[in-house]
Order: structure tokens, then C-alpha cells, then sequence
């Protein structure tokens, strides 16, 4: 529910940015390791903007994946099952690449 | 009129905390972020911690509940300064909480802070609190399948504290299979074994946050 807070601070401060246009969508994107569930986050915005000035705003979440780089073959790959060896190679040698990310990837604003 | 972004969700959340990563590493602070599940042991573990520094140490904590301030005074008794942070129902500190109850506190020669977390394997784990580690306390009576369920707070941990191995003959409970699973999503993790009830492997924790001093 906090994150949800902070994804609506995050769009009106947005919003301020753009002269106080109106939201129309929102995009975020969160990673599998975000530690965020996103149906739990999207419940919690519908429940946040309901009877606000952001009522008719629309969620568009994109789930990032958990992926890790190989530093033997270079290679990045989806981790599947929390396996961190590298999928094309096989490879123990491997980082982390994304999936923590939790952040607004796009908004559509009204036009003036 | 679609804007592309790349704004952080918690941007607000890690400006903060970037102030207080600076100031503790100006300080010259050792700050841990203790996470886990409800009853695992972390209160225990800086009981354990406490009682065995002397009073010349630096240390101090701020301690996360959702109600009471139980945690604070079991901490307090052993003289180092100790505040309670009551959340009030968020399930996670936030690193707003914890410049606003390190306000008043003469920080600048300490040497440790411990941040004892909200008891929750999932929602501290979003929240950077301006800690140099981070260490998740598992107890062996949770399973051994905890890293795989909740895989972003095993992967964001620098160090893993098996407490209560006291009772490791009274459940099934097996080290080799939980030390995989949490080296399958951090394999960079390290990993303690202790009991707080019998000081099994206190030496060794201790030893642990002395290298990060």
C-alpha cells in the first residue's frame, strides 16, 4: 500500500512537471524481484485513486523479468526455477542483470 | 501526449537514503539492516550482541514494530541507546523513519547502527535504508524453501544468520538444503549459523560485523 502511495506522489509530482496536465495512464514497470506482487500493487492503486482527482486513471504494468549476465559467454538470460547458471552455456559464473526495478516507464497525459 | 519515463517508484525513499548511506559513511558507521519473518530471532540475536559488548562501545539501534515499544525495552537494559520506531501498521521501515528517529542523537562517533526491521520477509525488502549490509535471520523451525518463496529478500541479502540451530534435533530442518537455496538466488551470500540460546556461533557473528567496522 506504501508503494502504491508512492507510485500517485510520483505521478502528481509528474503531472506538476507538465503544468498540472491531467493523467489519462500511467505505465510501471516492476521487476520479479521487486518484492512487489503486482496484483496486490494494482489493487491498491485502484483503491488509492478511486474518488480522487486521478479516479479515470488507467495502470499499465509490465512485469520485468529476473535476469542474470553470464561472464562466460556474455549471454543474458531469464532466471527460471532461481537457477543462477547461465542458460546458454551452463556456466556457474554468472550476475546479476535486472528484474529489481520498480519505476514509472511512461505516462499519457491530456493534451492542453 | 505520451511522455516516456525512467522515474523511480521510490525515488523519494533512496534520495533519503543516499543522505543517510553519506552520513553514516562520513561517521564512519557500520550500518545493518535486520530483516525477517515475524519471531525468527533478530531481537534475540541483539540481545545476544549487546550483552557481550562492553560500555566503551559505540553502538546503537532503532528497532521496527508495528505497535509497542516490547523490542525497545528489551534493548534498552543493556545501556546502549536504543528508540523504538512504531509504524503505526506500514509493515517496513522506510528511511524516512530512520533519519527522523536518528534526529537528536549525537551519531557522529558511533560506530555501529543496528536497524531491526519490521518483521516481514517481503516488504523491507523494497526499502533501502542507507545500510552498508544487509542480513536476513531465517530460524530453522521456517523450512528450508524460505529463499526460493521469497527470493528478492535472500537476493538483496549480504549475509544469512541461521538462528535456533539449538533445535535442528527436534525439526526436520536440513543446513545443506537451505544453504543451496539461498546460495541459488544470492550466490554471494554468506551464511552464519547460531544459536541465541546457547551462544553457539555468536563468536563468529561477531567476528563478521567486526570486519565491517
Amino acid at each position: 500500500m506504501s508503494i502504491a502511495a508512492s507510485v500517485l506522489d510520483a505521478l502528481r509530482a509528474e503531472s506538476a512537471l507538465h503544468g498540472g496536465a491531467r493523467i489519462t495512464r500511467a505505465g510501471l514497470r516492476i521487476g520479479e524481484l521487486s518484492g512487489v506482487a503486482v496484483d496486490s500493487l494494482r489493487f491498491c492503486l485502484e483503491m488509492l485513486v478511486a474518488d480522487t482527482d486521478l479516479a479515470a486513471l488507467a495502470f499499465e504494468i509490465e512485469c520485468a523479468p529476473w535476469t542474470r549476465r553470464c561472464r562466460a559467454c556474455n549471454t543474458v538470460f531469464r532466471v527460471s526455477d532461481a537457477r543462477p547458471e547461465c542458460a546458454a552455456c551452463g556456466s556457474g559464473d554468472t550476475e546479476q542483470a535486472g528484474g529489481d526495478q520498480m519505476e514509472l516507464s511512461f505516462l499519457e497525459l491530456e493534451e492542453p | 501526449m505520451r511522455v516516456p519515463l525512467e522515474r523511480k517508484v521510490l525515488n523519494e525513499n533512496d534520495r533519503i537514503a543516499a543522505t543517510l548511506r553519506e552520513r553514516f559513511r562520513r561517521n564512519g558507521t557500520f550500518c545493518l539492516n535486520l530483516i525477517s519473518s515475524p519471531g525468527s530471532g533478530k531481537t534475540s540475536l541483539l540481545e545476544r550482541t549487546l550483552g557481550g559488548y562492553d560500555a566503551a562501545r559505540r553502538v546503537a539501534v532503532l528497532t521496527g514494530d508495528i505497535q509497542t515499544d516490547n523490542d525497545a525495552r528489551r534493548l534498552a537494559r543493556f545501556g546502549f541507546p536504543v528508540r523504538q520506531i512504531t509504524t503505526g501498521g506500514a509493515c517496513h521501515l522506510d528511511a524516512a523513519m530512520v533519519e527522523r528517529h536518528l534526529a537528536g542523537w549525537a551519531d557522529d562517533d558511533l560506530q555501529i547502527l543496528f536497524l531491526e526491521n519490521v518483521g516481514n520477509l517481503v516488504c523491507p525488502t523494497s526499502y533501502d535504508l542507507g545500510e552498508e549490509a544487509r542480513a536476513v535471520v531465517l530460524s530453522v523451525t521456517e523450512g528450508e524453501d524460505k529463499p526460493l518463496k521469497y527470493p528478492a529478500t535472500f537476493h538483496h541479502a549480504d549475509l544469512m544468520v541461521l538462528n535456533k540451530i539449538d533445535l535442528l534435533p527436534y525439526v526436520p530442518f536440513s543446513m545443506e538444503l537451505v544453504r543451496k537455496n539461498a546460495r541459488r538466488v544470492q550466490p554471494e551470500i554468506e551464511i552464519l549459523e547460531v544459536s541465541c540460546t546457547t551462544g553457539a556461533g555468536l563468536a563468529q557473528w561477531n567476528d563478521w560485523i567486526q570486519r565491517h567496522l
